[in-house]
Protein backbone atom coordinates (compact mmCIF):
# COMPACT_ATOMS: atom_id res chain seq x y z
CA UNK A 1 0.00 0.00 0.00
CA UNK A 2 1.53 3.26 -1.06
CA UNK A 3 1.78 5.83 2.01
CA UNK A 4 1.37 9.00 0.86
CA UNK A 5 5.08 10.66 2.17
CA UNK A 6 5.03 12.35 5.70
CA UNK A 7 6.03 16.01 4.72
CA UNK A 8 9.06 17.24 6.70
CA UNK A 9 8.09 20.17 8.93
CA UNK A 10 11.27 20.93 10.04
CA UNK A 11 10.88 19.20 13.99
CA UNK A 12 13.56 17.73 14.40
CA UNK A 13 13.82 15.62 17.85
CA UNK A 14 10.41 15.41 18.31
CA UNK A 15 7.78 12.98 16.86
CA UNK A 16 5.70 13.37 14.20
CA UNK A 17 1.86 14.76 15.56
CA UNK A 18 0.02 12.85 12.58
CA UNK A 19 0.41 8.83 13.01
CA UNK A 20 -2.26 6.84 11.36
CA UNK A 21 -2.64 3.35 12.06
CA UNK A 22 -1.84 2.40 8.59
CA UNK A 23 1.18 3.97 8.08
CA UNK A 24 3.57 0.59 7.49
CA UNK A 25 6.67 0.42 9.91
CA UNK A 26 8.79 -1.90 7.88
CA UNK A 27 11.47 -2.16 10.45
CA UNK A 28 9.00 -4.46 12.70
CA UNK A 29 7.83 -6.53 8.95
CA UNK A 30 4.28 -7.69 8.52
CA UNK A 31 2.72 -5.73 11.78
CA UNK A 32 -1.47 -6.85 12.98
CA UNK A 33 -2.44 -3.80 10.67
CA UNK A 34 -1.01 -4.69 7.76
CA UNK A 35 -2.74 -7.71 7.66
CA UNK A 36 -5.91 -7.75 5.28
CA UNK A 37 -9.27 -8.10 6.76
CA UNK A 38 -10.46 -11.23 7.69
CA UNK A 39 -13.25 -11.91 5.20
CA UNK A 40 -11.15 -10.91 2.61
CA UNK A 41 -8.66 -13.22 3.44
CA UNK A 42 -10.82 -16.41 3.64
CA UNK A 43 -12.02 -14.90 0.46
CA UNK A 44 -15.67 -14.56 1.54
CA UNK A 45 -17.12 -11.41 -0.95
CA UNK A 46 -20.27 -10.78 0.51
CA UNK A 47 -21.26 -8.30 -2.34
CA UNK A 48 -20.52 -11.23 -4.47
CA UNK A 49 -22.30 -13.76 -2.48
CA UNK A 50 -25.46 -11.24 -2.79
CA UNK A 51 -25.38 -10.75 -6.90
CA UNK A 52 -24.80 -14.58 -6.96
CA UNK A 53 -27.85 -15.37 -5.16
CA UNK A 54 -29.92 -12.39 -7.07
CA UNK A 55 -29.10 -14.04 -10.61
CA UNK A 56 -30.34 -17.51 -8.66
CA UNK A 57 -33.61 -15.70 -7.41
CA UNK A 58 -34.44 -13.89 -10.71
CA UNK A 59 -34.86 -16.51 -13.27
CA UNK A 60 -34.90 -14.34 -16.20
CA UNK A 61 -31.84 -12.37 -15.39
CA UNK A 62 -29.13 -12.79 -17.50
CA UNK A 63 -26.24 -14.12 -15.76
CA UNK A 64 -22.74 -12.56 -16.19
CA UNK A 65 -20.42 -14.99 -17.64
CA UNK A 66 -17.50 -13.86 -15.23
CA UNK A 67 -19.25 -14.17 -11.71
CA UNK A 68 -17.91 -17.56 -11.53
CA UNK A 69 -14.77 -16.84 -12.33
CA UNK A 70 -13.84 -17.00 -7.94
CA UNK A 71 -14.81 -20.08 -6.35
CA UNK A 72 -16.41 -19.09 -3.45
CA UNK A 73 -17.70 -22.27 -1.41
CA UNK A 74 -18.84 -20.32 1.57
CA UNK A 75 -22.18 -19.46 -0.21
CA UNK A 76 -22.88 -22.92 -0.82
CA UNK A 77 -22.38 -24.36 2.12
CA UNK A 78 -24.64 -22.11 3.84
CA UNK A 79 -27.46 -23.42 1.50
CA UNK A 80 -26.61 -27.20 2.51
CA UNK A 81 -26.71 -26.39 6.25
CA UNK A 82 -29.91 -24.18 5.63
CA UNK A 83 -31.15 -27.12 3.31
CA UNK A 84 -30.90 -29.26 6.15
CA UNK A 85 -31.80 -27.14 8.66
CA UNK A 86 -35.49 -26.64 7.04
CA UNK A 87 -35.73 -30.53 6.62
CA UNK A 88 -34.82 -30.76 10.71
CA UNK A 89 -37.66 -28.21 10.83
CA UNK A 90 -39.72 -30.81 9.27
CA UNK A 91 -38.48 -33.78 11.83
CA UNK A 92 -36.34 -35.01 9.19
CA UNK A 93 -32.54 -35.66 10.66
CA UNK A 94 -31.00 -36.19 6.98
CA UNK A 95 -28.13 -34.07 6.72
CA UNK A 96 -25.68 -36.58 5.52
CA UNK A 97 -27.57 -37.20 2.75
CA UNK A 98 -27.81 -33.81 1.73
CA UNK A 99 -23.87 -33.72 1.58
CA UNK A 100 -23.90 -37.14 0.21
CA UNK A 101 -26.03 -36.47 -2.98
CA UNK A 102 -24.93 -32.65 -3.27
CA UNK A 103 -21.07 -34.42 -3.68
CA UNK A 104 -21.85 -37.15 -5.51
CA UNK A 105 -24.02 -35.14 -7.87
CA UNK A 106 -21.44 -32.50 -7.94
CA UNK A 107 -18.95 -35.07 -9.11
CA UNK A 108 -21.22 -36.09 -11.61
CA UNK A 109 -22.11 -33.18 -13.07
CA UNK A 110 -18.26 -31.97 -12.88
CA UNK A 111 -17.93 -35.32 -15.43
CA UNK A 112 -20.84 -34.70 -17.64
CA UNK A 113 -19.65 -30.97 -18.21
CA UNK A 114 -15.87 -31.48 -18.62
CA UNK A 115 -16.93 -33.78 -21.39
CA UNK A 116 -19.68 -31.56 -23.05
CA UNK A 117 -17.77 -28.18 -23.12
CA UNK A 118 -15.10 -26.61 -25.22
CA UNK A 119 -13.09 -25.36 -22.29
CA UNK A 120 -13.06 -27.49 -18.86
CA UNK A 121 -14.70 -26.47 -15.66
CA UNK A 122 -12.68 -26.74 -12.54
CA UNK A 123 -14.62 -28.89 -9.84
CA UNK A 124 -15.27 -25.81 -7.43
CA UNK A 125 -16.98 -23.61 -9.88
CA UNK A 126 -19.38 -26.77 -10.47
CA UNK A 127 -20.11 -27.02 -6.72
CA UNK A 128 -19.86 -23.51 -6.44
CA UNK A 129 -22.97 -22.95 -9.11
CA UNK A 130 -25.05 -26.26 -7.89
CA UNK A 131 -24.71 -24.73 -4.42
CA UNK A 132 -26.11 -21.70 -5.17
CA UNK A 133 -28.94 -22.87 -7.54
CA UNK A 134 -30.08 -24.82 -4.20
CA UNK A 135 -32.24 -21.86 -2.70
CA UNK A 136 -35.17 -22.07 -4.22
CA UNK A 137 -35.17 -26.15 -2.59
CA UNK A 138 -35.09 -23.97 0.63
CA UNK A 139 -38.10 -22.61 -0.06
CA UNK A 140 -39.88 -25.90 -1.33
CA UNK A 141 -38.75 -27.49 2.48
CA UNK A 142 -39.66 -24.65 4.51
CA UNK A 143 -42.99 -24.70 2.65
CA UNK A 144 -43.01 -28.58 3.54
CA UNK A 145 -42.38 -27.72 7.54
CA UNK A 146 -46.44 -26.66 7.38
CA UNK A 147 -47.84 -28.01 4.34
CA UNK A 148 -47.56 -31.84 3.28
CA UNK A 149 -46.23 -32.13 -0.18
CA UNK A 150 -47.72 -34.86 -1.48
CA UNK A 151 -51.25 -33.90 -2.92
CA UNK A 152 -51.44 -32.17 -6.27
CA UNK A 153 -50.82 -28.56 -5.37
CA UNK A 154 -47.25 -30.09 -3.57
CA UNK A 155 -46.65 -32.01 -7.03
CA UNK A 156 -47.14 -28.60 -8.88
CA UNK A 157 -45.15 -26.89 -6.73
CA UNK A 158 -42.07 -29.37 -6.58
CA UNK A 159 -42.20 -29.85 -10.42
CA UNK A 160 -41.75 -25.92 -10.52
CA UNK A 161 -38.92 -25.74 -7.99
CA UNK A 162 -37.17 -28.42 -9.73
CA UNK A 163 -37.91 -26.64 -12.73
CA UNK A 164 -36.66 -22.63 -11.13
CA UNK A 165 -33.89 -24.25 -9.61
CA UNK A 166 -32.24 -26.33 -13.13
CA UNK A 167 -32.75 -23.30 -15.32
CA UNK A 168 -30.97 -20.85 -12.97
CA UNK A 169 -28.13 -23.64 -13.09
CA UNK A 170 -28.36 -24.21 -16.79
CA UNK A 171 -28.09 -20.72 -17.14
CA UNK A 172 -25.28 -19.71 -14.87
CA UNK A 173 -23.29 -22.80 -16.61
CA UNK A 174 -24.42 -21.98 -20.39
CA UNK A 175 -23.04 -18.10 -19.84
CA UNK A 176 -19.58 -19.51 -18.06
CA UNK A 177 -18.56 -22.01 -20.46
CA UNK A 178 -20.12 -20.45 -23.45
CA UNK A 179 -22.59 -23.45 -24.49
CA UNK A 180 -24.75 -21.70 -25.82
CA UNK A 181 -28.17 -24.01 -27.75
CA UNK A 182 -27.42 -26.41 -25.01
CA UNK A 183 -29.21 -25.33 -21.92
CA UNK A 184 -31.24 -27.99 -22.20
CA UNK A 185 -28.86 -30.36 -22.43
CA UNK A 186 -27.15 -29.45 -19.21
CA UNK A 187 -30.43 -28.54 -17.65
CA UNK A 188 -31.88 -31.82 -17.46
CA UNK A 189 -29.38 -33.53 -15.85
CA UNK A 190 -29.67 -30.57 -13.00
CA UNK A 191 -33.15 -31.37 -12.90
CA UNK A 192 -32.40 -35.10 -12.07
CA UNK A 193 -30.04 -33.91 -9.33
CA UNK A 194 -32.59 -31.31 -8.01
CA UNK A 195 -34.82 -34.16 -8.11
CA UNK A 196 -33.65 -36.40 -5.96
CA UNK A 197 -33.47 -33.25 -3.47
CA UNK A 198 -37.17 -32.56 -4.10
CA UNK A 199 -37.44 -36.14 -3.40
CA UNK A 200 -35.82 -36.03 0.31
CA UNK A 201 -37.64 -32.81 0.87
CA UNK A 202 -41.16 -34.45 -0.11
CA UNK A 203 -41.00 -37.97 1.37
CA UNK B 1 13.26 -49.43 -14.95
CA UNK B 2 12.36 -48.11 -18.29
CA UNK B 3 12.71 -51.73 -19.67
CA UNK B 4 10.32 -53.17 -17.48
CA UNK B 5 7.57 -51.27 -18.92
CA UNK B 6 5.68 -53.05 -22.02
CA UNK B 7 5.04 -50.82 -24.68
CA UNK B 8 3.12 -53.20 -26.71
CA UNK B 9 3.23 -50.66 -30.00
CA UNK B 10 -0.34 -49.17 -30.17
CA UNK B 11 -0.66 -45.84 -30.73
CA UNK B 12 -2.92 -45.15 -27.72
CA UNK B 13 -0.29 -45.84 -25.26
CA UNK B 14 2.31 -44.27 -27.50
CA UNK B 15 0.37 -41.31 -26.71
CA UNK B 16 -0.19 -42.29 -23.18
CA UNK B 17 3.90 -42.12 -23.08
CA UNK B 18 3.95 -39.04 -24.73
CA UNK B 19 2.15 -37.16 -21.99
CA UNK B 20 3.52 -38.96 -19.36
CA UNK B 21 7.59 -38.21 -21.01
CA UNK B 22 6.02 -34.46 -20.88
CA UNK B 23 4.83 -33.94 -17.65
CA UNK B 24 7.59 -35.49 -15.81
CA UNK B 25 10.06 -33.34 -17.66
CA UNK B 26 8.36 -30.41 -16.22
CA UNK B 27 7.70 -32.02 -12.34
CA UNK B 28 11.60 -32.83 -12.93
CA UNK B 29 12.86 -29.42 -13.36
CA UNK B 30 10.87 -28.13 -10.40
CA UNK B 31 12.24 -30.88 -8.58
CA UNK B 32 15.56 -30.22 -9.53
CA UNK B 33 15.45 -26.92 -8.65
CA UNK B 34 13.83 -28.26 -5.01
CA UNK B 35 16.89 -30.52 -4.48
CA UNK B 36 19.71 -28.27 -5.27
CA UNK B 37 18.48 -26.25 -2.15
CA UNK B 38 17.38 -29.60 -0.05
CA UNK B 39 21.60 -31.09 -0.89
CA UNK B 40 22.62 -27.72 0.90
CA UNK B 41 20.71 -28.28 3.82
CA UNK B 42 21.19 -31.61 3.97
CA UNK B 43 25.09 -31.94 3.54
CA UNK B 44 25.03 -30.05 6.81
CA UNK B 45 23.56 -33.61 8.68
CA UNK B 46 25.08 -35.83 7.23
CA UNK B 47 25.99 -38.50 3.91
CA UNK B 48 23.72 -41.32 5.51
CA UNK B 49 20.77 -39.81 6.23
CA UNK B 50 20.92 -37.81 2.65
CA UNK B 51 21.67 -41.47 0.92
CA UNK B 52 18.60 -43.20 2.31
CA UNK B 53 17.13 -39.64 1.74
CA UNK B 54 17.59 -40.12 -2.23
CA UNK B 55 16.89 -43.88 -2.61
CA UNK B 56 13.42 -43.23 -1.12
CA UNK B 57 12.81 -40.50 -3.44
CA UNK B 58 13.50 -42.20 -6.56
CA UNK B 59 11.47 -44.95 -5.55
CA UNK B 60 8.71 -42.79 -4.79
CA UNK B 61 9.32 -40.99 -7.98
CA UNK B 62 9.29 -44.27 -9.67
CA UNK B 63 5.66 -45.76 -8.13
CA UNK B 64 4.28 -42.40 -8.97
CA UNK B 65 5.27 -42.57 -12.54
CA UNK B 66 3.73 -46.11 -12.68
CA UNK B 67 0.53 -44.94 -11.29
CA UNK B 68 0.01 -41.85 -13.13
CA UNK B 69 0.98 -43.06 -16.39
CA UNK B 70 -1.52 -46.04 -16.17
CA UNK B 71 -3.92 -43.26 -14.87
CA UNK B 72 -3.71 -41.18 -17.80
CA UNK B 73 -3.92 -43.77 -20.03
CA UNK B 74 -7.14 -45.68 -18.64
CA UNK B 75 -8.85 -42.70 -17.09
CA UNK B 76 -8.67 -40.22 -19.38
CA UNK B 77 -11.90 -39.31 -19.65
CA UNK B 78 -11.48 -36.60 -22.42
CA UNK B 79 -11.75 -40.26 -25.01
CA UNK B 80 -15.64 -40.16 -24.61
CA UNK B 81 -15.56 -36.45 -25.23
CA UNK B 82 -16.59 -37.04 -29.44
CA UNK B 83 -19.72 -38.85 -27.45
CA UNK B 84 -21.44 -36.08 -25.83
CA UNK B 85 -21.12 -33.04 -28.86
CA UNK B 86 -25.15 -33.53 -29.70
CA UNK B 87 -27.75 -30.46 -29.90
CA UNK B 88 -31.50 -30.86 -28.52
CA UNK B 89 -32.96 -31.46 -31.56
CA UNK B 90 -30.65 -34.17 -32.44
CA UNK B 91 -31.52 -36.24 -29.04
CA UNK B 92 -35.49 -35.00 -29.19
CA UNK B 93 -36.02 -36.66 -32.52
CA UNK B 94 -33.44 -39.63 -31.87
CA UNK B 95 -35.73 -39.87 -28.60
CA UNK B 96 -38.78 -40.34 -30.94
CA UNK B 97 -37.17 -42.09 -33.46
CA UNK B 98 -36.26 -45.04 -30.96
CA UNK B 99 -40.00 -45.62 -30.85
CA UNK B 100 -40.58 -46.45 -34.28
CA UNK B 101 -39.20 -49.26 -36.24
CA UNK B 102 -38.06 -49.40 -39.80
CA UNK B 103 -38.84 -51.92 -41.74
CA UNK B 104 -35.66 -51.51 -44.00
CA UNK B 105 -33.20 -55.18 -43.24
CA UNK B 106 -31.79 -55.31 -46.18
CA UNK B 107 -29.10 -52.52 -45.88
CA UNK B 108 -27.55 -51.84 -42.76
CA UNK B 109 -29.79 -48.86 -40.30
CA UNK B 110 -27.63 -45.85 -39.05
CA UNK B 111 -27.54 -46.08 -35.51
CA UNK B 112 -26.26 -42.98 -33.75
CA UNK B 113 -23.28 -43.26 -31.15
CA UNK B 114 -23.81 -41.01 -28.73
CA UNK B 115 -23.68 -41.20 -25.39
CA UNK B 116 -25.51 -38.09 -23.60
CA UNK B 117 -28.99 -39.50 -24.57
CA UNK B 118 -28.65 -43.22 -23.29
CA UNK B 119 -27.13 -41.99 -20.25
CA UNK B 120 -29.32 -39.18 -19.25
CA UNK B 121 -32.48 -41.96 -19.74
CA UNK B 122 -30.63 -44.80 -17.38
CA UNK B 123 -30.54 -41.42 -14.98
CA UNK B 124 -33.85 -40.87 -16.21
CA UNK B 125 -35.06 -44.53 -15.96
CA UNK B 126 -33.08 -44.38 -11.85
CA UNK B 127 -35.39 -41.50 -10.65
CA UNK B 128 -38.63 -43.00 -12.05
CA UNK B 129 -37.87 -46.50 -9.81
CA UNK B 130 -36.38 -43.90 -7.35
CA UNK B 131 -40.14 -42.21 -7.01
CA UNK B 132 -41.73 -45.05 -7.05
CA UNK B 133 -40.04 -47.04 -4.19
CA UNK B 134 -40.52 -44.04 -2.49
CA UNK B 135 -44.57 -43.87 -3.35
CA UNK B 136 -44.03 -47.09 -1.18
CA UNK B 137 -43.35 -45.48 1.84
CA UNK B 138 -40.13 -47.53 2.32
CA UNK B 139 -38.33 -44.45 3.95
CA UNK B 140 -36.46 -46.24 6.26
CA UNK B 141 -33.91 -47.85 3.54
CA UNK B 142 -33.39 -45.23 1.32
CA UNK B 143 -29.53 -45.34 1.12
CA UNK B 144 -30.08 -49.15 0.15
CA UNK B 145 -32.97 -47.80 -2.14
CA UNK B 146 -30.39 -45.81 -4.29
CA UNK B 147 -28.10 -47.88 -4.55
CA UNK B 148 -30.77 -50.84 -5.43
CA UNK B 149 -32.12 -48.44 -8.31
CA UNK B 150 -28.68 -47.24 -9.48
CA UNK B 151 -27.11 -50.76 -9.64
CA UNK B 152 -30.75 -52.41 -11.30
CA UNK B 153 -30.76 -48.90 -13.97
CA UNK B 154 -26.84 -49.48 -14.68
CA UNK B 155 -26.21 -53.33 -14.66
CA UNK B 156 -28.95 -53.83 -17.34
CA UNK B 157 -27.61 -50.97 -19.43
CA UNK B 158 -24.10 -52.44 -19.27
CA UNK B 159 -24.47 -55.95 -18.44
CA UNK B 160 -26.84 -56.22 -21.47
CA UNK B 161 -25.28 -54.65 -23.74
CA UNK B 162 -21.88 -56.03 -23.01
CA UNK B 163 -24.25 -59.63 -23.67
CA UNK B 164 -25.66 -59.12 -27.07
CA UNK B 165 -22.45 -57.36 -28.50
CA UNK B 166 -20.78 -60.68 -26.85
CA UNK B 167 -23.77 -63.25 -28.93
CA UNK B 168 -23.40 -60.49 -32.16
CA UNK B 169 -19.58 -61.71 -32.44
CA UNK B 170 -20.46 -65.26 -32.28
CA UNK B 171 -23.12 -64.49 -34.86
CA UNK B 172 -21.02 -62.09 -36.77
CA UNK B 173 -23.74 -59.06 -36.71
CA UNK B 174 -21.89 -55.74 -37.80
CA UNK B 175 -22.02 -53.47 -34.96
CA UNK B 176 -20.19 -51.79 -32.08
CA UNK B 177 -19.93 -51.89 -28.70
CA UNK B 178 -20.96 -48.01 -28.71
CA UNK B 179 -23.84 -48.38 -31.22
CA UNK B 180 -24.59 -51.08 -28.74
CA UNK B 181 -24.51 -49.13 -25.83
CA UNK B 182 -26.62 -46.28 -27.74
CA UNK B 183 -29.17 -48.86 -28.92
CA UNK B 184 -30.26 -50.30 -25.56
CA UNK B 185 -29.65 -46.78 -24.03
CA UNK B 186 -32.40 -45.40 -26.16
CA UNK B 187 -34.51 -48.61 -26.06
CA UNK B 188 -34.54 -47.84 -22.28
CA UNK B 189 -37.30 -44.44 -23.28
CA UNK B 190 -40.12 -46.81 -23.88
CA UNK B 191 -39.30 -48.61 -20.38
CA UNK B 192 -39.42 -44.97 -18.43
CA UNK B 193 -42.89 -44.16 -20.46
CA UNK B 194 -44.55 -47.18 -19.25
CA UNK B 195 -43.03 -46.97 -15.44
CA UNK B 196 -43.96 -43.38 -15.29
CA UNK B 197 -47.27 -43.86 -15.95
CA UNK B 198 -48.06 -47.21 -14.62
CA UNK B 199 -46.75 -46.55 -11.22
CA UNK B 200 -48.74 -43.58 -10.97
CA UNK B 201 -52.05 -45.76 -11.71
CA UNK B 202 -52.03 -48.84 -10.28
CA UNK B 203 -53.96 -50.53 -13.03
CA UNK B 204 -52.74 -54.04 -14.13
CA UNK B 205 -54.53 -54.15 -17.21
CA UNK B 206 -53.03 -50.52 -18.08
CA UNK B 207 -49.87 -52.08 -17.83
CA UNK B 208 -50.06 -55.11 -19.67
CA UNK B 209 -51.35 -52.98 -22.51
CA UNK B 210 -48.57 -50.43 -22.50
CA UNK B 211 -46.15 -53.14 -21.74
CA UNK B 212 -47.05 -54.67 -25.35
CA UNK B 213 -47.54 -51.58 -27.35
CA UNK B 214 -44.92 -49.33 -25.88
CA UNK B 215 -42.12 -51.90 -24.77
CA UNK B 216 -42.98 -53.77 -27.66
CA UNK B 217 -42.55 -50.67 -29.99
CA UNK B 218 -39.09 -49.93 -29.13
CA UNK B 219 -38.10 -53.64 -28.86
CA UNK B 220 -39.05 -53.71 -32.43
CA UNK B 221 -37.27 -51.01 -33.67
CA UNK B 222 -33.84 -52.64 -31.44
CA UNK B 223 -34.37 -55.91 -33.34
CA UNK B 224 -35.52 -54.18 -36.66
CA UNK B 225 -31.62 -52.25 -36.58
CA UNK B 226 -30.09 -55.48 -35.62
CA UNK B 227 -32.03 -57.87 -38.57
CA UNK B 228 -30.31 -55.54 -40.60
CA UNK B 229 -26.71 -56.12 -39.46
CA UNK B 230 -26.86 -59.20 -39.19
CA UNK B 231 -26.37 -62.26 -41.77
CA UNK B 232 -28.61 -65.60 -41.87
CA UNK B 233 -31.68 -66.55 -40.18
CA UNK B 234 -30.26 -68.59 -37.45
CA UNK B 235 -27.90 -65.72 -36.26
CA UNK B 236 -30.83 -62.99 -36.44
CA UNK B 237 -33.03 -65.63 -34.90
CA UNK B 238 -30.87 -65.35 -31.39
CA UNK B 239 -29.76 -62.39 -31.50
CA UNK B 240 -32.92 -60.76 -31.83
CA UNK B 241 -34.92 -63.90 -29.95
CA UNK B 242 -32.25 -62.79 -26.79
CA UNK B 243 -32.42 -59.23 -27.45
CA UNK B 244 -36.39 -59.08 -27.51
CA UNK B 245 -36.70 -61.68 -24.65
CA UNK B 246 -34.34 -59.62 -22.18
CA UNK B 247 -35.95 -56.18 -23.49
CA UNK B 248 -39.52 -57.09 -22.36
CA UNK B 249 -39.00 -59.37 -19.63
CA UNK B 250 -36.81 -56.36 -17.93
CA UNK B 251 -40.21 -53.94 -17.82
CA UNK B 252 -42.13 -56.89 -16.62
CA UNK B 253 -39.33 -57.65 -13.82
CA UNK B 254 -39.24 -53.53 -12.76
CA UNK B 255 -42.71 -53.34 -12.94
CA UNK B 256 -43.96 -56.41 -10.29
CA UNK B 257 -40.51 -56.02 -8.40
CA UNK B 258 -41.68 -52.54 -7.25
CA UNK B 259 -44.79 -52.78 -7.33
CA UNK B 260 -45.85 -55.92 -5.21
CA UNK B 261 -44.25 -53.58 -2.66
CA UNK B 262 -46.59 -50.92 -3.46
CA UNK B 263 -49.52 -53.94 -2.91
CA UNK B 264 -47.45 -55.12 -0.01
CA UNK B 265 -47.41 -52.06 2.53
CA UNK B 266 -51.08 -50.94 1.32
CA UNK B 267 -52.32 -54.97 2.03
CA UNK B 268 -49.89 -54.15 5.79
CA UNK B 269 -51.68 -50.73 6.40
CA UNK B 270 -55.60 -51.39 5.57
CA UNK B 271 -55.25 -55.43 6.78
CA UNK B 272 -57.72 -57.99 6.22
CA UNK B 273 -60.52 -58.07 7.56
CA UNK B 274 -60.76 -59.66 10.54
CA UNK B 275 -63.39 -59.56 13.57
CA UNK B 276 -62.36 -58.75 16.73
CA UNK B 277 -61.63 -62.10 18.49
CA UNK B 278 -65.02 -63.33 19.96
CA UNK B 279 -65.77 -66.02 22.64
CA UNK B 280 -67.53 -69.07 21.09
CA UNK B 281 -69.09 -72.07 23.06
CA UNK B 282 -67.01 -74.86 22.17
CA UNK B 283 -68.62 -78.12 21.16
CA UNK B 284 -68.72 -80.86 23.99
CA UNK B 285 -69.10 -84.61 23.02
CA UNK B 286 -72.90 -86.09 23.63
CA UNK B 287 -71.17 -88.76 25.36
CA UNK B 288 -70.94 -87.04 28.47
CA UNK B 289 -73.71 -84.44 29.50
CA UNK B 290 -73.50 -85.06 33.04
CA UNK B 291 -69.86 -84.71 33.34
CA UNK B 292 -70.27 -81.52 30.91
CA UNK B 293 -68.22 -79.26 33.12
CA UNK B 294 -65.57 -82.03 34.41
CA UNK B 295 -65.39 -82.63 30.66
CA UNK B 296 -64.13 -79.32 29.91
CA UNK B 297 -61.73 -79.02 32.91
CA UNK B 298 -60.33 -82.65 33.17
CA UNK B 299 -57.59 -83.27 31.51
CA UNK B 300 -57.06 -86.64 28.71
CA UNK B 301 -56.16 -89.09 31.71
CA UNK B 302 -59.30 -87.86 33.76
CA UNK B 303 -61.70 -87.97 30.91
CA UNK B 304 -60.96 -91.45 30.19
CA UNK B 305 -60.92 -92.23 33.35
CA UNK B 306 -64.56 -90.97 33.61
CA UNK B 307 -65.40 -92.08 30.29
CA UNK B 308 -65.00 -95.51 31.93
CA UNK B 309 -66.65 -95.10 34.91
CA UNK B 310 -69.47 -93.94 33.02
CA UNK B 311 -69.69 -96.99 30.82
CA UNK B 312 -69.77 -99.50 33.83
Amino acid sequence: MMQPQQPYTGQIFQPTQAYTPTTPQPFYGNSFEDEPPLLEELGINFDHIWQKTLTVLHPLKVADGSIMNETDLAGPMVFCLAFGATLLLAGKIQFGYVYGISAIGCLGMFCLLNLMSMTGVSFGCVASVLGYCLLPMILLSSFAVIFSLQGMVGIILTAGIIGWCSFSASKIFISALAMEGQQLLVAYPCALLYGVFALISVF
Amino acid sequence: MENMDDTSGSSFEDMGELHQRLREEEVDADAAAAEEEDGEFLGMKGFKGQLSRQVADQMWQAGKRQASRAFSLYANIDILRPYFDVEPAQVRSRLLESMIPIKMVNFPQKIAGELYGPLMLVFTLVAILLHGMKTSDTIIREGTLMGTAIGTCFGYWLGVSSFIYFLAYLCNAQITMLQMLALLGYGLFGHCIVLFVTYNIHLHALFYVFWLLVGGLSTLRMVAVLVSRTVGPTQRLLLCGTLAALHMLFLLYLHFAYHKVVEGILDTLEGPDIPPMQRVPRDVPAALPAARLSAIVLNATAKAVAVTLQSH
